[in-house]
């Protein structure tokens, strides 16, 4: 039997019961947000219409809380309509595989124009924008560019796992599909090498690619498994923390 | 006030009927639109109010319904109205439901072309 929505002592208790429960089902956050939102309207609605002389606010809440209609049913008419349903949980493959591959491509595609950018505005004569050519090391702003250009290049992979992570957590999801893409990131982060060489190309335009290898000596592949370790724990711990923190965990 | 008994084969098709066709008389938003469902179906039709939005959403993603968020009195509310897909869908449905609706009456009035259960 549905639970009466009354039966809850505190509208913020009685919404965040809902929105966990639309959102552990499946529900996409938008969703709930705007289903959140008319509901509160229709309450206040009906609170106008319920109240009278002689009736205390107590009662006139219980009767339009009656009356907007119990968890279970308010929680039912959304599940049972399949297209209110998140991608998260329509195709977690793909969004928690697919997505998170094509958002670092995406990333990695930006570090390399940055790079090439870069190598063009400050080093035009050198081979490489890496050093070690004739110019010799680099200092001020031109340095400031290049050394933000790496930040952002070896974070790439942490910034796309705190988004997996957060559409995790909106939906509520429980941690193996988050878990798994964080590992996958942090194994291509790894393992992602970027190469730059003007002389490569005729005409010397330039020339940056990519390639993925987890190294060819001991010392190289303990390396990258130390990266992978670093982004795993910056992606997962922000993750964690939220969990432990959250009253429902979902580990339950 | 206790609450209003509910009849649970409410959502089963229903629903997207009656807010077709109050909304194509015109423009309203979610307690409007159940208020006039109560009111002039002298409350046959009774359902946990809440429950008429994932309708409403539902049909506007659809197409069949467009809304817009419009300011009352000082409050923020959001109109639904009827598209031209949504017109097309009322009179779909309507025909369907008009025609269920009078063979059912003839099984009940034991019409004549109703075959009789051997």
């Amino acid at each position: 039997m549905s639970k009466p929505f009354h039966e809850f002592r505190e509208k913020e208790f009685r919404e965040k019961e809902l929105r966990e429960r639309l959102l552990r089902a499946g529900v996409a956050p938008r969703h709930v947000r705007r289903y959140l939102v008319e509901l509160a309207d229709h309450l206040a609605d009906l609170k106008a219409e319920e109240e009278g002389p002689g009736r205390s606010p107590d009662d006139v809440e219980s009767a339009a809380l009656a009356r907007l209609g119990g968890i279970d049913d308010l929680t039912r008419a959304m599940t049972e309509q399949r297209q209110f349903q998140s991608w998260c949980v329509r195709a977690p493959w793909a969004m928690f595989g697919l997505a998170p591959l094509l958002l670092l491509a995406a990333a990695y595609f930006i570090a390399c124009f940055y790079l090439w950018s870069g190598w063009h505005i400050f080093l035009p004569g050198a081979d490489t924008p890496f050093g070690g050519g004739p110019h010799g090391p680099i200092y001020g702003f031109e340095n400031i560019y290049f050394q933000a250009g790496k930040f952002y290049y070896f974070g790439a992979p942490i910034l796309v796992g705190w988004w997996v992570m957060l559409m995790a957590a909106r939906q509520r999801l429980k941690a193996v599909w988050p878990l798994a893409a964080s590992v996958l990131l942090a194994f291509m982060g790894a393992a992602a090498q970027i190469h730059a060489s003007r002389t490569a190309v005729p005409g010397g335009l330039g020339h940056i690619r990519m390639d993925f290898a987890l190294g060819a000596s001991v010392q190289d592949i303990y390396g990258h498994l130390f990266y992978v370790l670093v982004v795993l724990s910056l992606t997962v711990l922000p993750y964690l923390i939220w969990k432990l923190r959250k009253p429902h965990s979902l580990f339950a | 006030m206790t609450a209003r008994e509910t009849n649970p084969n409410f959502m089963n098709g229903v629903p997207q009927l009656l807010i077709l066709r109050l909304l194509q008389q015109e423009e309203m938003y979610g307690y409007e639109i159940v208020q006039a469902i109560h009111n002039r179906t002298e409350s046959v039709i009774a359902v946990g109010e809440g429950v008429v939005y994932p309708v409403l959403h539902a049909l506007e993603r659809e197409g069949a319904l467009k809304s817009r968020r419009k300011t009352v009195n000082g409050r923020s509310r959001i109109y639904y109205s009827v598209t031209p897909a949504g017109s097309r869908r009322l009179a779909n449905l309507s025909e369907a439901w008009t025609n269920l609706a009078a063979a059912i009456q003839k099984m009940l009035t034991g019409g004549q072309n109703v075959e009789a259960i051997p």
